[in-house]
């Protein structure tokens, strides 16, 4: 080296990129050795370490969907959703907002409530008892020194937001403010259906055995509907295929499904609902899609013979013969609503290999159960379909956990798959570096 | 010699002389009197006076050097340490302020009552008891009149003594009715005195009403039974124009004030306290009841409040009678029944009881919600009852 050269000190363009953390080295090179178009890696599906890393990276920092607000309807009813070892609360404040919190007492940090759902007046911690009104604020502390602000003590708020009744949380500090497009877009087709003042019909828990990603996978696909005999009386199976995808032996179906698309794009015309399909499910933090479809056979709800479940339309809309409207987000979300109820899905990671999928039916408020409704009747088709796929999860999570797994190509039908995935690795990849 | 006692009482500070009569231009005894000490001190027994066969006085004197400043018909706050666990009661003062060296409460005993057994037997002279107060506003000296009628029961009687022993010693005992009701003759307590003052003083009539007679003695020749509104009528003829001050147990308040209703008594012109209440430690309770221990005195209540209230503790089956005001967390601490509790305020629903049977008048501040409440579910420390009530606790 001359003299005369100055000495060069490199400046980096950016700061060092922290080292990484050999969990999350090993979440990188797994999706590295992704083929694309292809299933995951096995050790995205099968490993902890993976798992913990993608808990922090993606569950802590996107907007996940936690429930509807059907399910907080009085001031101090709340939901808890447990994300990895953190806990948030939500629930309905004394103004009728819908507030989040860490659940996590600013005390000595003992966990304040510890059922998945309920009702409190104020919140009490259990260990010695500080209490929080519903608005987050210390209100009481038994003998605190007088040098101590409880006004610097208020429960740690997590982001909320609610889109027409649909509740999503962000843990991040800094959550993507992407959810404001998506709420601006989807809005407009949920504003009719009011879930906001909807009341939840039932609601039923179901573990999978299956590493979260495959709940989602196999939701995006009806690839695997005959295995679905109830639900396929009402939803068309060429779901999601273009054209020249229609097998043969699905022609009959996709003609009535074209028909009923042409007679449900007009009916929906006539009462100004927006109709065509979004999607935007790669590229934002909340892919998501959003879309209007008829149903087969009466083409009312999700029953055998297609006909209503509830005697009362949930929302203002003309006459029941509705089909559905669909919604799927991303990382855990999809739901549809008919004209006479609306059914969602929350996927939950419980650990590497279990899944909780929580189904929430919701009906008009002033529908009358026994009167209006039958919960068994109601839920019946869903409840089948769920535990079908239950099994579907928990084969394809035994087979990934086999040493002889090697990810395969996904088919034409699948798109909607390799999009989630594809959307997995981008979000995976973007936090990673930040 | 005399200059310097005169110095030194002539600072007596912020604090008042006898306040018994305010229009004087100077307090009764200011400049004669040793300067009044606070009644915030600790006290020693100096004198046990049988007054019946299960009431005594006890004479209480001072530890710190003065003179006691206070009003007839109010109560201190006592804390005796029986066998180490300090115990609280509250009494009305049965001695008059005009005699302010020395206090006398008059207690009667209790079976089972937490302190009243231990004064009665045990608490010997020369013993020390601790006393705060005076407290209550329940005493002809708030309310000037030209005539009055002091009704009571029981050991109700004491705020009657102190009333009738201050205004006989200030000579302004001018026209006054006491109508003391009692179990027996036996249980007429302080008969002799103020049936001698009566005698002395054209200006007071006392009225004595039992029950029944005492056993072995001859049978009781006056009013008999119940106070009625009758018996008031034919007594006290001019009732609707006294300032009436009535104290006793609950079940006695109750009835008379409907009989005051009923002979046409104004209700502003009628004052209470009633006797069944005891500690005043929870500074935001007004006291906590205890069926015994009496005579005891709370903040004074219109007649117009709906009145004392029996509160039942279902699961340890144990019952307290509680003056308007108290809390059900009172009733339970004072009744002995543990009720968890934090904030004591409505907030922590630490508290939260079911209430079996009754209603209560609840001001919570977010500690339970309205489905709670419609469930039966409550928070004893920011409620009190309304009417007789049973708490599943
Ligand atoms: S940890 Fe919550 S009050 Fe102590
Ligand atoms: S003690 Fe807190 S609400 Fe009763
Ligand atoms: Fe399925």
């Amino acid at each position: 080296m001359s003299l005369l050269e100055p000495a060069l000190d490199p400046v980096p363009a950016a700061a060092p990129a922290r080292p990484l953390t050999p969990q999350r080295e090993a979440l990188l090179r797994a999706l590295d050795a992704r083929t694309p178009g292809h299933s995951l890696p096995a050790p995205l599906y099968t490993d902890p370490d993976l798992h913990q890393a993608e808990l922090e990276l993606l569950w802590q920092r996107q907007w996940v969907f936690v429930g509807t607000s059907a399910e907080v309807p009085e001031p101090g009813d709340y939901v808890t959703l447990d994300i990895g070892r953190a806990s948030v609360m939500v629930l309905r404040d004394d103004d009728e907002q819908v507030r989040a919190f860490h659940n996590v007492c600013r005390h000595r940090g003992a966990r304040l409530v510890t059922e998945d759902k309920g009702s409190v007046g104020n919140i009490v911690c259990g260990y010695h008892r500080w209490t929080y009104s519903t608005d987050g604020r210390l209100v009481h502390a038994p003998q605190l020194g007088p040098d101590i602000d409880p006004a610097c003590l208020s429960l740690l708020s997590v982001h909320v937001r609610e889109i027409e009744g649909l509740l999503f949380v962000c843990l991040a500090a800094d959550p993507p403010d992407d959810v404001e497009d998506v709420a601006r877009v989807i809005a407009p087709y949920f504003a009719p259906h009011h879930l906001g003042s909807a009341k939840v019909a039932a609601q039923i828990d179901l573990v999978e055995d299956g590493n979260w990603k495959l709940t989602m996978e196999n939701n995006r696909e009806c690839y695997h509907c005959d295995g679905h005999p109830d639900l396929l009386c009402t939803f068309f199976q060429t779901w999601g295929l273009a054209e020249h995808q229609v097998p043969d032996r699905m022609r009959a179906s996709h003609e009535r499904f074209l028909l009923a698309d042409a007679e449900l794009a007009q009916r929906c015309a006539a009462q100004g609902l927006p109709y065509p399909t979004i999607s935007d499910l790669v590229d934002r933090p909340l892919g998501f899609r959003v879309e209007r479809s008829p149903m087969d056979a009466a083409g009312e709800s999700f029953s055998r013979d297609g006909t209503r479940l509830v005697q009362r339309t949930l929302g203002d809309v003309d006459g029941f013969r509705m089909g559905r409207l669909g919604l799927h987000a991303q990382p855990n979300l999809w739901l549809h609503v008919c004209a006479d109820h609306a059914v969602t899905f929350a996927v939950f990671p419980v650990g590497v290999d279990k899944t909780l999928v929580r189904t929430t039916w919701l009906v008009d408020a002033d529908a009358v159960e026994g009167v209006d409704y039958d919960v068994d009747a109601l839920t019946e088709v869903w409840r089948h379909t769920n535990e079908e796929d239950a099994a579907f999860v928990a084969l394809a999570q035994r087979g990934v956990s086999d040493p002889a797994y090697v990810p395969g190509p996904y088919t034409e039908t699948e798109a909607q798959v390799d999009a989630f995935v594809s959307w997995y690795a981008a979000r995976i990849r973007e936090e990673i570096v930040r | 010699m005399t200059e310097l006692r005169h110095d030194a009482w002539t600072d007596p500070g912020p604090t008042p002389g006898l306040r018994l009569v305010p229009d004087l231009p100077r307090a009764v005894g200011d400049g004669l009197l040793a300067p009044e000490a606070g009644l915030d001190q600790e006290m020693v027994l100096r004198r046990r006076v049988p007054v019946t066969h299960d009431v005594v006085t006890l004479v209480l004197e001072p530890t710190v050097p003065g003179t006691f400043a206070y009003a007839p018909g109010q109560f201190v706050t006592m804390v005796v340490d029986v066998d180490g666990v300090p115990v609280e009661r509250c009494y009305t003062l049965s001695s008059p302020p005009t005699r302010p060296h020395l206090l006398t409460i008059t207690v009667k005993r209790m079976e089972g009552g937490a302190l009243s057994p231990y004064l009665h037997d045990r608490l010997r002279p020369g013993d020390r008891v601790s006393v705060r107060g005076p407290n209550g506003d329940f005493t002809v000296a708030a309310h000037p009149a030209a005539r009055y009628l002091l009704l009571s029961a029981g050991s109700g009687v004491t705020p009657t003594l102190s009333t009738v022993r201050t205004m006989a010693d200030l000579g302004e005992l001018d026209d006054v009715v006491v109508v003391h009701s009692a179990r027996t003759p036996a249980d007429l307590a302080c008969r002799g005195e103020l049936d001698a003052l009566a005698a002395d003083h054209p200006g007071l009539r006392v009225v004595w009403v039992c029950e029944d007679d005492s056993p072995g003695s001859a049978s009781w020749q006056g009013p008999r039974g119940r106070l009625t509104a009758d018996l008031l009528a034919a007594q006290v003829p001019d009732v609707g124009d006294r300032e009436v001050f009535t104290c006793g147990p609950p079940g006695y308040m109750t009835a008379t004030r409907a009989l005051l209703a009923e002979v046409g008594v104004d209700p502003l012109r009628c004052h209470e306290e009633s006797f069944v209440l005891g500690e005043s430690a929870a500074p935001a309770v007004p006291a906590l009841p205890e069926t015994g221990d009496a005579p005891v005195a709370l903040t004074e209540v219109p007649a117009a409040v709906p009145g004392t209230a029996t509160v039942t503790f279902g699961r340890s089956g144990r019952e307290v009678v509680c003056a308007p005001g108290t809390t059900v967390l009172a009733a339970a601490q004072q009744a002995g029944v543990s009720l968890p509790s934090s904030c004591g305020g409505g907030l922590c629903g630490t508290c939260k009881s079911g209430l079996l049977a009754g209603k209560v008048e609840m001001s919570h501040q977010g500690g339970i919600r309205p489905r709670e409440v419609a469930a039966g579910k409550f928070l004893p420390c920011c409620s009190t009852p309304d009417g007789d009530i049973v708490v599943d606790a």
